[in-house]
């Protein structure tokens, strides 16, 4: 009943007749959100190919892959609890808390398996708590995942002492260094992404988030159990928070109570520029995973162009502002203003 | 009934103050640059020793992270509690030296260590010269491409872990300076990081892309170097970059073990916190100190690394009082 009350993604424009049939202006309004994002991505892509000489090498393709799949895989679970108009402040501190964990718990002879696990679950225990205290004790989830962002860098640092983790099993930075013709963190960012994908658009669930995001009261007096979908979003954004832990340790093979440092901002900015509208009811898999791709793409340009690091942080910024105007202006045409 | 209650209470805590103050014991307080950091928590062990050996209590301050506003309210609380000296690793070398100088005004002595501030109202300054850490990273740069090649030339380049730190300037600097001795050298990039090994293994990696006959690289501290030394373990490069850095933490000395990382340039944190506690104590006790105390920087390499007289350095764990390294 409620199905087929809820508001469908915005970002399904694209798949509706639009009146007015093939003017620009009609054309604009069925942009998919994605646009603006890939757009720029594409440009960079070209302009480094024509100006960078190692850029376009088998070499560099493979680090941007590694080194953009963990920042898009932390961004695809912010973008979560960015669409229901919420936010997890909280991630890049839960990447630190659940790797030092991991580290500790592989370092006193658990098996990998073992210490994953309970790693995991202890990432998804972190979301539990966020959505009761936004949820049932009505904080808002600024100040909750605030919170977060202290407690858990904190439990970090208490778990390692203040100390660098080291010492652990060979095969837990295999993995990280693995290829399997790609490599293998890209396997892991594109079975999370498109998992998320399907879930978002194509489950009851996913279609909840949209609807809470885009109106709270409406969707719970159409019976939605907003509880219900407040954990779900950010159960996600620290069950793959914790999946970033894991992957960031293989990649580092150590465990440090400072890394990860400033991931949620990076992560918000990757969902924001790749569409996510921080009012909510706004964002997809693929604009966040673009968005992180943008990011590491500028970075890495910067190095390879020698462009001054100080300077780097200005155009990223600006990159920030400029990507997300347009895509107001998109929403305005949307909207039909 | 209320009133009875609230005189009791007074009564108590009067007493208890009271107690206390008959008790005081001598205290010093040591205020790092960031708790979040193993060098730092080393600092803390050496202090915590030298508390233990004065009967003296160590209150173990500072910023999570470099924060300097932060870093100077934790001074003036401290110093409001009139501890029995002060042991500081400034921040900021601009922004500490007036909170300090007013703390030495106020009667407390304070030990400066790792790092200067902008005043010369205090009582000691133990450090590193880190610009003599820089120039000794740039030596072992040199040794390897030299040991690899038969001459030492070729492009060579730097990772900061963050912008505007003295000890980290000073480190790029006399880095820099001591790659201008070779004229075959030329430098051709520096990257600054926000202090994250990921982001440290990043740039390592598209340094690399940028110059693929990169021959050296120096990374200026612990966070750097792990990210370096993953880089180049992924990617390996152990054989023909030569990789140098500073501190050492269990990151750090895996890479240094696979030969990921040709040396490290590795500093005394323990005798730093060790000696700072012991100066301000002394110096509370009228003790004439010297001003300025280098507390030295060693290179170890995986030739010299399991020399006994470099295992308390490499892992401070097994430090032990003893005298400051020289070079």
């Amino acid at each position: 009943m409620a199905d087929q009350l809820i508001l469908r993604p915005r970002s399904e424009h694209r798949f509706h007749a639009s009146p007015g049939g093939r003017s620009m202006k009609a054309l604009l309004q069925r942009l998919p959100i994605e646009t603006y994002v890939v757009t720029f991505t594409v440009a960079l892509w070209i302009a480094l190919s024509l100006t960078a000489p190692n850029f376009l090498t088998e070499n560099n393709i493979t680090n941007l892959m590694r080194q953009t799949s963990i920042a898009a895989i932390v961004a695809i679970g912010v973008m979560c609890t960015i669409v229901i108009a919420g936010i997890d402040l909280s991630v890049g501190s839960v990447v630190a808390f659940c790797g030092v964990a991991f580290a500790q718990l592989c370092g006193h002879g658990l098996g990998l398996a073992a210490a994953a696990a309970i790693t995991v679950l202890a990432g998804l225990a972190v979301g539990l708590i966020n959505a009761v205290a936004i949820g049932r004790l009505g904080i808002p989830a600024f100040i909750v995942t605030l919170a977060g962002l202290q407690v858990y860098r904190g439990l970090a640092l208490l778990l390692s002492g203040g100390m660098t983790v080291g010492g652990l099993p060979s095969n837990v930075k295999d993995f990280a260094r693995g290829t399997a013709v790609l490599p293998n963190l890209f396997w892991t960012m594109l079975v999370v992404g498109l998992l998320f994908h399907y879930v978002l658009r194509y489950t009851r669930t996913g279609r909840y988030l949209y609807a809470m995001g885009s109106n709270a009261e409406a969707a719970r007096r159409q019976g939605i159990n907003t509880f219900r979908i407040t954990l779900t979003a950010y159960v996600m954004s620290s069950g793959l928070a914790a999946l970033g832990g894991l992957l960031l340790v293989s990649r580092l093979s150590i465990a440090s109570p400072s890394m990860a440092n400033a991931y949620e901002l990076q992560a918000i900015a990757a969902a924001v520029v790749g569409g996510a509208s921080l009012f909510g009811g706004r964002g997809t898999v693929l604009g966040a995973v673009v968005g992180a791709v943008l990011f590491t793409t500028m970075s890495n340009g910067a190095v390879l162009l020698s462009v001054d690091p100080f300077w780097e942080m200005v155009l990223e910024g600006l990159l920030i502002a400029l990507v997300v105007y347009l895509d107001n202006l998109q929403k305005r045409r949307q909207s039909g203003n | 009934m209320q009133w009875k209650t609230m005189l009791a209470a007074s009564v108590a805590l009067s007493t208890l103050i009271g107690l206390n103050a008959a008790r005081a014991e001598e205290s010093i307080a040591v205020i790092v640059k960031a708790t979040t950091s193993e060098y730092w928590q080393w600092v803390f062990k050496g202090a915590e020793d030298a508390g233990k050996a004065l009967g003296v209590k160590i209150d173990k301050l500072g910023t999570p992270k470099d924060d300097a506003a932060g870093q100077i309210a934790v001074l003036e609380s401290a110093a409001g509690s009139k501890p029995t000296a002060v042991v500081i690793s400034p921040t900021i070398f601009e922004a500490l030296g007036d909170p300090i100088a007013a703390v030495t005004k106020s009667g407390i002595p304070v030990v400066i260590i790792d790092s200067g501030a902008k005043t010369d109202q205090y009582a000691a300054f133990l450090t590193t010269n880190n610009e003599a850490g820089g120039k000794a990273a740039a030596e072992a740069v040199a040794a390897c491409i030299k040991e690899r090649t038969g001459k030492v030339a070729g492009k060579v380049g730097y990772l900061t872990a963050m912008a505007g730190h003295e000890s980290l300037d000073s480190r790029d600097k006399g880095f820099v300076e001591g790659m201008k001795a070779y004229p075959d050298i030329k430098l051709v990039g520096n990257r600054v990081a926000n202090n994250e090994e990921a982001e440290g293994m990043n740039f390592t990696a598209d340094m690399v892309t940028k110059d693929p006959d990169l021959v050296g690289l120096f990374a200026d501290n612990a966070q750097m170097g792990t990210g370096a030394g993953a880089s180049v373990n992924e990617q390996k490069l152990g054989a023909k970059l030569c990789l140098v850095a500073f501190d050492s933490d269990a990151g750090e000395l895996e890479h240094l073990k696979d030969g990921s990382i040709y040396a490290l340039v590795i500093q005394d944190p323990y005798m730093m916190g060790y000696g700072g506690v012991w100066y301000g104590y002394a110096a509370a006790h009228g003790v004439r100190l010297p001003k300025n105390v280098d507390t030295g920087v060693g290179t170890v390499t995986k030739a010299n690394m399991n020399d006994p007289k470099l295992a308390g350095l490499l892992d401070v764990s097994k430090r032990k009082l003893g005298p400051f390294i020289g070079n």
